[in-house]
């Protein structure tokens, strides 16, 4: 009894309809406190005010420059950090124990650090955002070349490769599924730290900093546009990464 | 160790050296931390460092010691604990019973998901200001935060987790004409732990992530509170301990759960 | 596939490298950093209240270097106040400052090189402020409530002595740490029973969504807060001409706040920050504008700043004794009040807050 996907979408539309329906009402009706529950109107009128007047596409480009670079670095650093520890056995041994401590912190508690160490202005912010994309794809590189087959080694042994080329023919090719779900992970984290790295670390442009002040004044219309905006880059970067991953493993076959 | 090689007998040799190597391994695992401990030990003395970006070891470690000592340590600690598992206990349940109903009934899913995905994409931190409006900075905020981090997880893994188990195990149960209940107790639900397992692990992973955000924001005691009072004070050897306090806490977290899914598989087993 | 991931080596080591901290050399184009341990009303770049304040409003550091342009100002406020200061000095980001007493002796604590070089923003007094029907009508109510502060700052240092003054420890009560914006927020939706702050209070009072219940202004000197222009050292060594020029600066803006016929356009020059201009009128009412805004580093400022740091280390808020020998630099400040004769225009105070004769 497999369902028409018109009819499957049209179901997955139902409840944000009614929510809607219900939002508008109860503004109508004056059923809540405007202050709580801005009525719809409200909301796009903000939104509209912030892309018009107060940049609101520069405030989001500039998170974003912020995002990718720091994913970029923390996505290099990773795949080198991962790789070097997974086929050499002395840092096997030695430095994976460390790293698997040192992963256990929270992403978030390593702010007050990277503050005093980085003080202010973008190159904190770069840092946090790359050591949150570098924790899953180093980690998830490191998984993924452990678990190459033990015939294609043999293989790479049998045709003398040289290390270089056991890395680039063997190791990363049979660990790219694991990769791609690393840096799935990376992209969706550093798009956290961005947010994070602009709430806690110095003011400047961004959305991050967009909700935060928003909240300070009281303007729920605008802390539900920065919301949004958060929620559909955060659907963008959910998109990107899947597409990424796929494309990664249709390269590797 | 006497008593060891005594046992093994005639093996004496491949033990005491499997033995040593298993010595060696958990000491290499150790050399690096050493290594790192005794260059930050160097950099402090000689001053490589200014002392306000890496206070010397022994510092913190005394500063540690205080803080055990005058209870501060343990009862920020337990704040933290208490909102986490309050807020995860609440997450999980509301997430396991999303999931299940997801993972049964197509029709529900095919209602309930996408409104949940678009939930689900806003970063937990872009709920705090929106939260803080709406319920304050109490404790309420807190749980529902944690709650939040945990649920998108392991509705998510539950879900998926329920959907992996093979129609075939369902059809069983339909031959052996399983009740409702049955068929999810004896069928679905064992089948799909691993994946709920995942999920929670994940949510607690997240929940604990979540707790340390909001208390940077907004509290008056828990670790994250630690954090910032160590940063505006300039104490960082402070911000290290509840650093440790928090990677620790993490661990026991991490391994606690591990533990209990081995215990959950081996009853599994022996069910079926 | 190896050119692939070879590239993306490259393109990550050459992002590393951009990132990677960059220090200020000292050839043409130079870039003075001067921060600020406050903000303006929703994040403004201005502050209000000192004569750094007016300094900034009216491009005095600006103006001074016109002729410059190799040289360069550039503005930082800071949502952490002094603590944040702190982290920029520690960084070498920021090459002067306006903060407040605490900060920078906690900083000067902690072994950060820097020198005080004139006064700014000093004799502050400090709000009290309660949530409308919290019951709270005097200090000793405080008792295990709910209190903002933003810990680290002159403010912070305050507020534990008037609650000192009052028989309370800082244990005795709950401790909720805020900055300014996050504490008007909470006091209004009553997240939390009071907050020590500053304009930001009066203003709360003024729109009745809080009540201030005290002030320092008035009660004890010993109550008031100090505040300065600290440099960091490095670059007053590697720069003492143009350190001399941007104290020059701040020392015109100071003259200029402490003339009282420019009050009422010394308040609408602070106005800027977004605070109105009659909170401001109350913030300085019976206060001389020269009282407020002095630059002088006289015994009264020293031997605070000395009563500051055996009270700081007193209520734990600094572990280790700080010495204050060779920290304050009159040096520059006594050489542009020489230059331009200002020799009597501020009365210097003793160490027992009385006028010293001139």
């Amino acid at each position: 009894m497999a369902e028409t996907r018109l009819v499957r979408v049209r179901r997955g539309l139902t409840l944000p309809f009614l929510l809607l329906v219900a939002w508008e009402a109860s503004s109508r009706l004056g059923l809540v406190d405007p202050r709580f529950l801005p009525p719809i109107e409200d909301v796009a009128l903000t939104a509209k005010r912030e892309i018009i007047d107060n940049g609101l596409t520069g405030q989001l480009g500039t998170s974003l420059l912020r995002n990718i670079a720091g994913f970029l670095i923390g996505c290099a650093l990773g795949v080198s950090f991962g790789t070097l520890v997974a086929v050499t056995r002395l840092g096997d041994r030695l430095i994976m124990p460390t790293f698997n401590g040192l992963k256990q912190i929270s992403l978030l508690a390593w702010i007050p650090l990277i503050s005093v160490w980085f003080g202010f202005g973008e190159q904190a912010k770069v840092v946090f955002v790359a050591l949150a994309a570098f924790i899953p794809i180093a980690l998830n590189t490191y998984d993924g070349i452990k678990d190459a087959p033990a015939e294609l080694i043999e293989v790479g042994r049998a045709l003398r490769f040289r290390p270089w080329q056991r890395i680039t023919k063997i190791y990363l090719p049979s660990a790219l599924p694991t990769i791609a779900t690393g840096i799935h992970l990376g992209l969706i984290y550093s798009w956290l730290a961005t947010v994070g790295a602009e709430y806690f670390l110095a003011v400047g442009p961004g959305i991050g900093g967009l909700v935060i002040a928003g909240r300070e004044r009281f303007d729920m219309a605008l802390v539900m546009v920065g919301v949004i905006v958060l929620g559909l880059v955060g659907f963008a970067f959910n998109r990107l990464a899947g597409a990424a991953e796929a494309r990664l493993l249709r390269w590797r076959a | 160790m006497a008593t060891y090689l005594e046992l093994s007998g005639h093996k004496t040799s491949a033990n005491w050296r499997r033995f040593l190597s298993g010595q060696f391994f958990s000491l290499s695992a150790l050399l690096l931390p050493v290594m790192l401990i005794g260059l930050w030990w160097l950099a402090s003395e000689r001053g490589w460092l200014p002392e306000q970006i890496l206070p010397a070891p022994a510092y913190v470690l005394q500063t540690g010691r205080d803080m055990i000592a005058s209870g501060e340590l343990l009862y920020h600690a337990a704040v933290s604990l208490r909102r986490v598992i309050f807020g995860f206990a609440i997450g999980a349940v509301l997430g396991l019973a999303l999931g299940i109903a997801m993972g049964l009934s197509p029709r529900f899913e095919d209602y309930a998901k996408p409104t949940f995905l678009a939930f689900a994409q806003i970063p937990t931190l872009g709920w705090i200001p929106l939260l803080m409006l709406l319920v304050g900075i109490e404790e309420t905020l807190k749980i529902i935060i944690i709650a939040k981090g945990a649920l998108v997880p392991i509705t998510l893994n539950t879900l998926s987790g329920i959907r992996s188990v093979p129609g075939k195990y369902v059809e069983v149960g339909k031959a052996l004409r399983f009740s409702r209940w049955q068929t999810l107790r004896l069928i679905v639900l064992p089948g799909a732990i691993p994946s709920i397992f995942t999920g929670i692990r994940n949510g607690l992973t997240h929940a604990w992530t979540s707790l340390v955000g909001v208390e940077l924001l907004a509290s008056s005691e828990g670790l994250g509170y630690l954090l910032v009072w160590g940063r505006q004070m300039f104490w960082l050897d402070t911000v290290i301990i509840a650093m440790i306090v928090i990677g620790l806490i993490g661990f026991a977290m991490d391994k606690g759960l591990n533990g209990s899914e081995v215990f959950v598989q081996r009853w599994k087993k022996e069910g079926l | 596939m190896k050119r692939a991931f070879l590239s993306r080596v490259a393109a990550g080591l050459a992002l590393m490298l951009a990132a990677a901290p960059v220090t200020a050399r000292a050839e043409e184009p130079l870039v003075i950093h001067v921060g600020y341990a406050a903000i303006g009303v929703d994040n403004r770049p201005y502050a209000e209240g000192t004569s750094a304040a007016t300094a900034r409003a009216g491009e005095f550091l600006e103006k001074e270097f016109a002729k410059d342009p190799s040289i360069k100002i550039e503005w930082t406020f800071f949502k952490g106040a002094g603590p944040a200061v702190n982290e920029g000095f520690a960084n070498d980001q920021l090459d002067f400052a306006y903060q407040g007493d605490l900060p920078s002796l906690i900083g000067r604590a902690n072994g950060l090189k820097t020198k005080y070089l004139l006064a700014s923003g000093a004799r502050k007094p400090l709000y009290l402020a309660v949530a409308k029907d919290s019951g709270i009508k005097s200090i000793g109510d405080l008792k295990g409530r709910k209190i903002a502060l933003q810990r680290g700052t002159n403010g912070h240092l305050a507020a534990i002595k008037v609650l000192e003054a009052h028989g309370l420890k800082e244990r005795d009560v709950q401790v909720v740490n805020l900055d300014s914006a996050g504490t008007v927020a909470a006091l209004t939706s009553k997240d939390i029973d009071a907050a020590f702050g500053d304009t930001q209070l009066i203003n709360l009072a003024v729109k009745s969504a809080a009540d201030v219940i005290y002030t320092t202004k008035g009660d004890d000197p010993r109550f008031g807060r100090n505040a300065g222009i600290i440099g960091r050292q490095a670059f007053i060594d590697a720069h003492p001409e143009i350190t001399q020029r941007v104290v020059d600066a701040f020392v015109k803006a100071a003259q200029w706040s402490s003339d009282e016929p420019n009050r009422a356009a010394l308040l609408e020059l602070w106005h800027k920050s977004g605070t109105p201009v009659p909170i401001l009128e109350e913030y300085f009412k019976g206060d001389t504008l020269a009282y407020r805004n002095s630059p002088l580093i006289d015994d009264l400022l020293v031997s605070q700043y000395k009563e500051q740091a055996a009270k700081s280390k007193e209520f734990g808020l600094i572990r280790r004794d700080v010495d204050l020998d060779g920290w304050f630099e009159p040096r520059y400040l006594n050489n542009a009040i020489e230059r331009f004769s200002l020799q009597h225009f501020w009365q210097a105070y003793g160490a027992d807050g009385k006028p010293v004769a001139s």
